[in-house]
C-alpha cells in the first residue's frame, strides 16, 4: 500500500524506557508484597518501637524467657581479665570530634563497652546527632573487632532551660540550678533506660572531655572504689607567655566544711549551694587543687561531692537507687547530690587528685 | 479541487510522460519483511520480559530466598545497614511520654513483679497474666527473684514458658526477663514477722533496694509506662491497666481492700501506704533520727494523715480521683518517664519514708480487695454478685475467720513485743551515736545540718501532673 509522505511517522520505541518500567514494576510489587519485613531499612534505627516490632509479634514474634543471674555478674578491680561490662554514659549538646577519637583511644575491649548518648531536641542537638551518627557509623561498620558491642543514641522528651550553650551564659550562678536541674534529668533517663543486667560499671565521660590516659577504665577499676573521679583539667594558651598551660576546671569534687554546712543549714528548702562561685564561700576542700605530684597517679582522697565529667560507679550503686537529684537533696544537686544520695545508701565516693583527664578549652570572655 | 490521482498525472500533479523512462520516485512500496536487525531487537525484549515475570514469580513462590532477594532489590544497602542496627539504636523519648489511651498509640508497658519465696502465689498471678486485656505482646514482664527457698523459680520459669508457648496467639508476653539477685534478707515475709512493727522499716528498706534493682535492669527507652504488682493481689478487673492508664496521671493507685468475714464487717483497709501529708506526720518526722522510717498503720506512730484506705463511699464513682503524697506499692500505674527523671524506691529514709511511700495521686475508691495469705481479693462493686456465685468459697473463708481470731487476739501482744524492741534498737544506736560523735564531730554537725534541710523539703517525691 502507499503511505503518502507527511508528518505522522510511526514513533520508534525507546528501549531505555521500556527497560525503566519494568524495573520500577519489578520493584513497586516486591515492595508491596514484602512490605513492613525488610522493606524499611533506613527508617529502622529511627523508630522508637522498633525492636518488637507490632504488627509481626502478633503474628509470629515469641519472646524467649531470658533469665539474668544478677548473683553472678562481678565488679572487681581487673575487669578486662573477669570481662565485665562497661557502660560509658555521655550527655551530648555539641559533638567535639577529639571526644570520639579519645574515646576510640580507650584500651578496654570493644566487644565489652556498651555507649549511651543522650542529646537535647534541639536545633544544636539536631547538628550534634548527625555529626555523632556520622562517626558512629563509620566505627560499626568498620571491622569487627574494632565495633563497640552495642550504641544507644537518645533524644530528651524535655527541652533544656538555656538556649545557649555559651560557656560564659553556661556558668552563671542563676543560671546554675535550672540547668543542672535539667541536666540531672538527662542523665537520669539515660542511665535507667541503659542500665542492662549484665553492667558492672558505668563510666560517665562528659562531651567535652577530649583527652584521658587510654587506660582510664582500668586504671580507675583498679582502685576498687563503688565512685572515683580522677581530676578534671583544661588546657588554655597563657595570653602573656603564648604557651599552653593547664588548670583546673571541675569544681564539683570537694571534701565538705563547716562553713558550707552552716551556710546550708540557713538555706531555704528549695536553695542549693554551689561550688566555685565567689558570691558563695564555702571553704570546702576542693580536689582541683589537691594536685600536686604527677607521679603519685593513684594517691586516693575520700570525697563527699563529686563532679561528672569523668565518674566511674560500680553499677550497684545505682542500681541501688543513687541517682542524680534534679531536685535540691540535702541543698545539693546533680552530681554533688548523688555523692550525697550514695553516701545514704552506704556507698562512699574517692577522687584521684594527680590522675588528670583534660577538658576541651573554650573561650571565657 | 483537483484530485491527486489522476490516470494522467503523478500523485504531485506532475503530468505522465509517457516517452521517458518511469522509475517512479514518488512510490514507496510496504516493506515484505521486517529488517532482521529489528527483528532480533525484538525477540530480546520479549526475551527480557519472560525473564522478568519469571523473575517474578520466583518472588513470589519463595519469599523466603533472602539473600537472593535482597541482593536483587538495593539489597546492598539493607544488609550493612542490619549490621549497624543490631548495635546502633536511636530513640527520641518525646515519643513514649504514655497516654491516655495506650493501647491504640502501641505503647509498651513494663510490668514489674518483685518475688521472694512466692510459689504458692504463682498460679493465681498467672490467671491474671492470662486475662489481662490490654494486648499481651505491648507488656514486657520482669520478675525479680530474691532470696527464695521455695521453688520460685522454677515454677515461674516453667509457667512462663508454658505461656509463650500457648496456642492462642493473643497470650504470648514482649519481651520477658527474670531477674535473680540474692540480698540476703533475713526478715521473714510472714504476715505476723513481716508486718511486725520493729521488722517495718529494715524490710521496707530491703523492699526498696529490690525494686530499684529490678528497674534499672528492665527498663528501656521503649517503654512508655511501668506497672507495679504485687504476687499476692487474688482479685483485680481484667481492665486494670486501661482502667488506671485512662486516667493519664504520672502516678496512680487504686484502693486496695482486704476481705474479711462479715462478722467482722466484710473488709478491711489493706495497703496504708497511700496518704496524704499530716501536720502531726510532719511534727513527728522532726523528732526522729535521720535513719528513721515513718511507718503506717501502727500506734506507735500516730500520724493522723487521712489514708487512702478509709476515705472510700461504696457508693461512690470508683473513677473519683484524689491526689496523695505517699503511695503503696500493691498495684501502681506510673508514667516511664517519672522513672526516667530519676524518681525510684529510696532505700533510704528520705523524709522518713521508705519503698514506696517515699515516692506519690490516687483514686480511692478504684477498688481493689487483697488479702495476704490465701485468699479473697475482689472488686467490691461486683462483690455481691460474686459472693452468691462462690458458695463453695464458704468453707475456705471459714478456716480464714479462724486465723483472722488468732492473728487479732495477739496482735496486742505482738505490739507490745515489738514496743520493747523498738526501744532497745533505740537504746543501742544511742550508743552508737555517742561513739560515733567522739570520733568524728563533723558527722554530727553534719546530720545536724541535713536534719534542718529535710524538714521543709518533704514535697520532693510528691510527683506533680
Amino acid at each position: 500500500m502507499a503511505r503518502p509522505m507527511g508528518p505522522v511517522r510511526l514513533r520508534r520505541t525507546n528501549y531505555l524506557t521500556l527497560s525503566i518500567g519494568a524495573i520500577l514494576c519489578v520493584f513497586i510489587i516486591y515492595f508491596l508484597s514484602h512490605n513492613g519485613s525488610t522493606s524499611q531499612p533506613a527508617n529502622v534505627t529511627r523508630s522508637a518501637t522498633r525492636k518488637p516490632s507490632a504488627k509481626s509479634s502478633l503474628i509470629v514474634e515469641r519472646p524467649p524467657v531470658r533469665r539474668f543471674n544478677l548473683n553472678n555478674v562481678t565488679i572487681t578491680p581487673d575487669p578486662i581479665g573477669n570481662r565485665e561490662a562497661v557502660l560509658i554514659l555521655t550527655p551530648m549538646a555539641r559533638f567535639y570530634q577529639e571526644y570520639w577519637d579519645n574515646l576510640l583511644k580507650l584500651q578496654y575491649p570493644r566487644e565489652l563497652i556498651t555507649l549511651g548518648f543522650i542529646l537535647p531536641k534541639n536545633k544544636e542537638g539536631n547538628a550534634a546527632t548527625t555529626a555523632l551518627q556520622a562517626q558512629i557509623t563509620k566505627t560499626q561498620k568498620g571491622p569487627v573487632k574494632d565495633r563497640f558491642r552495642s550504641i544507644i543514641i537518645e533524644r530528651q522528651d524535655f527541652d533544656p532551660p538555656l538556649t545557649s550553650q555559651d560557656e560564659s551564659e553556661r556558668h552563671k550562678m542563676e543560671n546554675q540550678k535550672a540547668r543542672r536541674a535539667s541536666m540531672s534529668r538527662a542523665r537520669n533517663s539515660l542511665l535507667f533506660t541503659t542500665l542492662g543486667a549484665d553492667t558492672s560499671w558505668v563510666l560517665w565521660l562528659d562531651s567535652d572531655i577530649i583527652e584521658t590516659p587510654p587506660t582510664l577504665i582500668q586504671d580507675l577499676a583498679s582502685h576498687d572504689k563503688p565512685i572515683i573521679v580522677p581530676n578534671c583539667y583544661q588546657r588554655y594558651i597563657d595570653s602573656e607567655t603564648g604557651k599552653p598551660r593547664e588548670r583546673p576546671y571541675d569544681f564539683n569534687s570537694w571534701q565538705d566544711s563547716p562553713t558550707a554546712q552552716e551556710i546550708a543549714s540557713k538555706m531555704g528548702p528549695d536553695e542549693i549551694i554551689l561550688e566555685g562561685y565567689s558570691e558563695m564561700a564555702t571553704y570546702r576542700a576542693l580536689m582541683a587543687y589537691m594536685a600536686e605530684k604527677e607521679d603519685e597517679k593513684h594517691l586516693e582522697v575520700p570525697l563527699d561531692g563529686v563532679g561528672g565529667t569523668a565518674l566511674l560507679v560500680k553499677a550497684d550503686v545505682h542500681r541501688d537507687g543513687a541517682m542524680f537529684p534534679p531536685f535540691p537533696f540535702y541543698h545539693l544537686i546533680e552530681t554533688e547530690g548523688f555523692a550525697k544520695m550514695a553516701r545514704r545508701l552506704g556507698w562512699h565516693a574517692t577522687g584521684l587528685p594527680n590522675y588528670k583527664v583534660i577538658s576541651l578549652y573554650l573561650y571565657i570572655v | 479541487m483537483m484530485p491527486r490521482h489522476h490516470s494522467s498525472g503523478f500523485s504531485n500533479g506532475y503530468p505522465r510522460n509517457t516517452n521517458t523512462f518511469d522509475i517512479s520516485p514518488h512510490r514507496f512500496q510496504p516493506r515484505a519483511s521486517t529488517p532482521a536487525a529489528r527483528r532480533r531487537r525484538n525477540l530480546l525484549t520479549r526475551l527480557g520480559i519472560i525473564a522478568v515475570v519469571i523473575v517474578l514469580i520466583w518472588f513470589f513462590i519463595r519469599p523466603g530466598s533472602g539473600t537472593f532477594t535482597s541482593l536483587f532489590s538495593l539489597g546492598l544497602l539493607g544488609s550493612s545497614g542490619d549490621v549497624l542496627m543490631d548495635t546502633v539504636r536511636y530513640y527520641d523519648l518525646s515519643n513514649v511520654q504514655g497516654t491516655a489511651r495506650g493501647w491504640e498509640r502501641e505503647e509498651r508497658i513494663l510490668l514489674c513483679v518483685p518475688l521472694r519465696d512466692a510459689e504458692p502465689h504463682l498460679n493465681m498471678m498467672f490467671s491474671h497474666l492470662r486475662n489481662f486485656t490490654y494486648p499481651h505482646h505491648l507488656i514486657d514482664l520482669a520478675f525479680l527473684v530474691s532470696d527464695s527457698k521455695d521453688r520460685t523459680l522454677e515454677v515461674l520459669v516453667e509457667k512462663l514458658e508454658a505461656l509463650q508457648a500457648s496456642e492462642d496467639p493473643k497470650l504470648p508476653y514482649g519481651e520477658i526477663s527474670i531477674i535473680e539477685k540474692d540480698f540476703g534478707q533475713k526478715v521473714n515475709q510472714d504476715v505476723e514477722s513481716r508486718h511486725g512493727f520493729a521488722a517495718q522499716a529494715s524490710r521496707r528498706k530491703l523492699m526498696a533496694q529490690a525494686r530499684n534493682w529490678l528497674l534499672s535492669a528492665t527498663l528501656r527507652p521503649y517503654h512508655s509506662w511501668v506497672y507495679w504488682r504485687d504476687v499476692d493481689v487474688e482479685t483485680a478487673p481484667f481492665t486494670i491497666l486501661e482502667d488506671l492508664m485512662r486516667h493519664n496521671k504520672d502516678v496512680i493507685v487504686p484502693n486496695v481492700w482486704r476481705p474479711l468475714p462479715d462478722w467482722l464487717g466484710g473488709e478491711q483497709p489493706y495497703d496504708l501506704n497511700s496518704w496524704q501529708e499530716s501536720e502531726t506526720a510532719l511534727a513527728l518526722a522532726d523528732t526522729l533520727d535521720e535513719d528513721a522510717v515513718i511507718v503506717e498503720g501502727y500506734a506507735e506512730y500516730a500520724t493522723w494523715r487521712p489514708h487512702l484506705a478509709y476515705l472510700r463511699d461504696p457508693y461512690g464513682d470508683p473513677d473519683m480521683e484524689m491526689e496523695i503524697d505517699g503511695v503503696g506499692g500493691v498495684s501502681i500505674l506510673a508514667k516511664a518517664r517519672v522513672f526516667r527523671s530519676g524518681v525510684h524506691f529510696p532505700a533510704f529514709s528520705f523524709e522518713k519514708h521508705a519503698e514506696t511511700e517515699g515516692f506519690g495521686k490516687v483514686i480511692p475508691i478504684f477498688l481493689i480487695l487483697q488479702t495476704h495469705a490465701d485468699s479473697g481479693f475482689r472488686w467490691l462493686n461486683e462483690m455481691e454478685a460474686e459472693r452468691l456465685a462462690k458458695e463453695a468459697e464458704e468453707k475456705e473463708k471459714q478456716e480464714r475467720e479462724k486465723k483472722v481470731k488468732e492473728q487479732f487476739s495477739d496482735t496486742n501482744a505482738q505490739w507490745e513485743q515489738d514496743k520493747t524492741q523498738i526501744q532497745n534498737l533505740a537504746k543501742e544506736a544511742q550508743k552508737e551515736r555517742e561513739a560515733e560523735s567522739q570520733q568524728g564531730s563533723s558527722q554530727d554537725s553534719k546530720a545536724a545540718a541535713d536534719k534542718v534541710g529535710e524538714k521543709s523539703n518533704n514535697n520532693q517525691f510528691r510527683v506533680e501532673a
